[in-house]
């Protein structure tokens, strides 16, 4: 047991703070908003895949790292921390999912494209039906002749204008499974839902389009597998998001004077900085924990997730509106980045399940230990 | 970075489960004794001899240089075991870490191995009427003379104090300099002629604190830790050790357990705002329970708790608060009586742990200074005032 984050996972987040801080600007996400959607640009894209990042949460033999997904969700948080594109994340996620759940012929076609950055990759869960998870899927792939038949609509699918691959979770007799669906497929099309943050989330309409049944991960559990990593990989990018509205707000507090003296200085400033810095820890704690307990596969594991996405999605909408309010006048500007941190939290907070849908997960896992 | 159990250390968690199991009578035999004191500091004893008090310390000092997951495994056996806090904490959590750092070699062995067997309880005499969270601003005199100090003055909330054998404390030794740069750092015998300890009855009614009256007690120069008027640094790192640890998760974990079933029982919980907050709770002492392993591997990497301490120690009063009061709330209106009452619920232990938890954000310094010691120690924003 070692509760440490490692040299070279600490070598990795801090060389993904400083490529990401040079590459890319807050200005342009904020451009992104007047001219939906916000997508990575293609020189960018290219040198993430050069540095190898696209792999950070697989396994070895899979062609990644082999650093476990606490190496995506680092990655993830430097991505929320600069409001980087989602892209990257869903990448990071889809190709977790992959590496974890898929059968060797489709990870050794599909994985190395993916980490090469030619086959940008998202998961599709969600439907409109209210609620979240793949507990709640209701397409239903029909056997036919040639394999699968998949009809429906999915939402708030992340990166789905830039994808080349969805993972399409459909229910498969008795279980929701995860099936490979390529973006140029027969069927497939992919309408923009403009969300508040400019990120490129849309609805994928699936009409009539065919899957082979040996391209499904042949694992049962692997939705729910698939959609964990995604959901802990969201917690890490509201972290990232977090500590920037938490370090923008506090140097701004050590710079702005009113009354004589640095606004810092006055107690219900400092003390509504002092509980965000105590929250993103707790969230940062909780999302190692979650990280390391699905790298493990723990029984906790799935509670470890719910809790790490509820606190820290909490934690993520307080320290934004905490640097809205502390910032003053400026802060409620469009100029200033605190509103960007806003948007992506707040959207994110209701991506991948929100508290309260996390908090009943969380609640079974309490009623199993304590029955 | 894991979280696993290598073979040795699931053999190790046997072992201590089996231990337990085959000792935890005298733990509970404890509340019953005729002489409850003796008894707790027997138990510690009995612990301490098996292996399993000081896993953090140094072997010379009868410790146990064990690694985190020792640690972990037994501060997970004992909650799961619902043990007892140990006598001693005072000393075991705040002292014996202070003493390690900054004691002489012939304090260490002089007084570690005692700490951890119970032999000698300790409290600890920081607070005074006018030195509260203005620690620095404490009065209580020590002059040199030949090779003792000479003490006056008086300390208050003394926890532990009409039992304790000894007590580290706080004194001022050059009233002429500036206030943290004129107080020392001393050790004292409870039984040395001119020290009154007169207990006082807390809110809860049980008396846990004294006040304690110094009227030229004489205490030999060699008790004296670190520098002659250097006490303030170690006193600081003395209440970041107070402020860091695992053991607040454990007394934790039986509280929301407790909760949850006394809500499951009542029916509370297919209420989703019950159910809700208290699913709530459990993320939080999870947070909480990760943060401790951070800060234990951070320790043991040989980097002491600093300022951050501050952070689980906020959050834990907080969530100890929350967690009682709930308690309170489901029991309605039988919550509210004394144990006396024919009517009462959980023998009256649902109030007493009301009152215990609201001391938990004034001693060890209130949640307003932890405020004050992460917005300034942590974030670097500019001095309101207070200790920082
Ligand atoms: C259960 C319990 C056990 C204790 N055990 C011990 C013990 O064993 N040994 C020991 O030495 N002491 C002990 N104490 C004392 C404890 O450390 C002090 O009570 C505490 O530090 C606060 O000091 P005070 O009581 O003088 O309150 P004050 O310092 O007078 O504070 C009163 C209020 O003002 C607030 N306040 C003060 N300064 C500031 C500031 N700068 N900014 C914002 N707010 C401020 C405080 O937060 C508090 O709410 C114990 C206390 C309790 C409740």
């Amino acid at each position: 047991m070692d509760f440490e984050l490692g040299e070279e996972l600490v070598a990795l987040r801090d060389i993904a703070r400083d490529l990401l801080a040079q590459r890319w600007k807050a200005e342009s996400a904020r451009r992104a908003l007047d001219a939906p959607p916000s997508r990575m640009p293609g020189e960018l894209w290219a040198e993430l895949a050069e540095m190898g990042w696209f792999g950070a949460g697989c396994s070895e033999a899979g062609g990644g790292s082999g650093l476990g997904v606490i190496a995506a969700a680092l990655l993830a948080e430097e991505a929320g921390r600069a409001l980087l594109p989602g892209a990257m994340t869903s990448t990071l996620a889809g190709a977790v999912a992959l590496d974890r759940n898929g059968g060797a012929a489709l990870k050794a076609e599909l994985l190395p494209q993916i980490i090469a950055g030619s086959l940008p990759v998202t998961l599709a869960v969600e439907e409109p039906n209210g609620t979240w998870g793949p507990d709640s899927v209701e397409v239903a792939a029909q056997a036919g002749a040639g394999g699968l038949k998949l009809s429906g609509r999915k939402i708030f699918v992340a990166d789905g204008s830039s994808a080349g691959l969805f993972l399409v979770a459909a229910r498969v007799g008795d279980d929701v499974r995860l099936l490979p669906v390529e973006a140029g497929a027969g069927g497939v099309e992919v309408v923009p839902m403009q969300r508040i943050d400019a990120q490129d989330i849309v609805e994928l309409r699936l009409d009539g389009v065919q899957v082979g049944v040996e391209r499904m991960l042949p694992d049962a559990g692997a939705a729910h597998d698939a959609y964990a990593v995604w959901t802990v990989l969201v917690a890490a990018d509201l972290l990232g998001s977090a500590g920037a509205a938490l370090a923008m707000t506090t140097a701004y507090a050590k710079e702005r004077v009113q009354f004589g003296r640095p606004i810092g200085s006055f107690q219900a400033v400092s003390h509504r900085l002092a509980d965000v810095q105590v929250n993103v820890e707790i969230g940062r704690s909780l999302l190692y924990a979650a990280c390391l307990a699905l790298d493990e596969r723990r029984g906790d594991a799935g509670a470890l997730v719910a809790a790490a996405k509820a606190f820290i999605g909490e934690t993520a909408v307080d320290a934004a509106e905490a640097a809205v309010q502390l910032h003053g006048g400026i802060g409620y500007t469009w100029e200033l980045d605190v509103h960007l941190h806003l948007r992506r939290a707040r959207a994110n907070a209701v991506t991948a399940g929100d508290a309260g849908w996390h908090r009943e997960t969380v609640a079974r896992h309490m009623a199993h230990c304590y029955a | 970075m894991d979280l696993k159990f290598s073979a040795a250390e699931e053999a190790y968690r046997l072992r201590c489960r089996e231990w337990i199991a085959a000792n935890a009578h005298h733990a509970a035999a404890v509340a019953k004794a005729a002489d409850p004191v003796q008894a707790a500091r027997d138990w510690q004893r009995r612990l301490w001899e098996a292996g399993y008090v000081g896993l953090a310390w140094p072997k010379a000092y009868g410790g146990q240089d064990a690694t985190l997951t020792q640690q972990v495994i037994v501060s997970e056996e004992m909650a799961r075991a619902k043990l007892p806090p140990l006598i001693n904490t005072i000393g075991l959590s705040i002292l014996g870490p202070t003493l390690v750092l900054h004691g002489t070699e012939a304090q260490r062995r002089r007084f570690l191995p005692r700490i951890l067997s119970g032999e000698e309880l300790w409290c600890q005499g920081f607070s005074e009427p006018g030195a509260g969270s203005d620690l620095a601003s404490l009065t209580t005199r020590a002059v040199l003379e030949g090779d003792d100090f000479v003490v006056t003055g008086q300390k208050l909330w003394t926890s532990l104090g009409p039992i304790a054998d000894w007590c580290f404390l706080l004194v001022r030794t050059d009233p002429s300099a500036p206030k943290r740069e004129g107080i020392s750092y001393l050790l004292c015998r409870m039984d040395t002629p001119g020290i009154s300890v007169r207990p006082l009855r807390n809110a809860g009614g049980g008396v846990h604190f004294s006040e304690v009256f110094f009227d030229s007690v004489r205490i030999p120069r060699e008790h004296l830790v670190g520098e002659l008027h250097g006490g303030w640094k170690i006193a600081r790192s003395t209440l970041d050790h107070e402020r860091s640890g695992l053991s607040g998760v454990i007394s934790l974990e039986g509280s929301l357990e407790r909760l949850w079933r006394q809500a499951a029982a009542g029916g509370e919980i297919a209420d989703a705002v019950a159910r809700q907050q208290a699913a709530q709770y459990w993320i939080e002492l999870e947070g909480l329970r990760y943060l401790g392993f951070r800060a234990l591997s951070d320790q043991l990497a040989g980097r002491q708790p600093g300022a951050s301490a501050s952070v689980g120690k906020l959050f834990a009063a907080k969530l100890r608060q929350k967690i009682a009061r709930a308690a309170l709330d489901n029991a309605g209106p039988y919550a509210c009586l004394t144990k006396k009452s024919p009517h009462v619920v959980g023998k009256g232990r649902l109030v007493a742990g009301y009152f215990d938890s609201l001391g938990y954000s004034i001693g060890g310094g209130t949640s307003e200074i932890m405020h004050n010691v992460i917005a300034e120690r942590v974030l670097g924003l500019p001095r309101s005032s207070g200790e920082a």
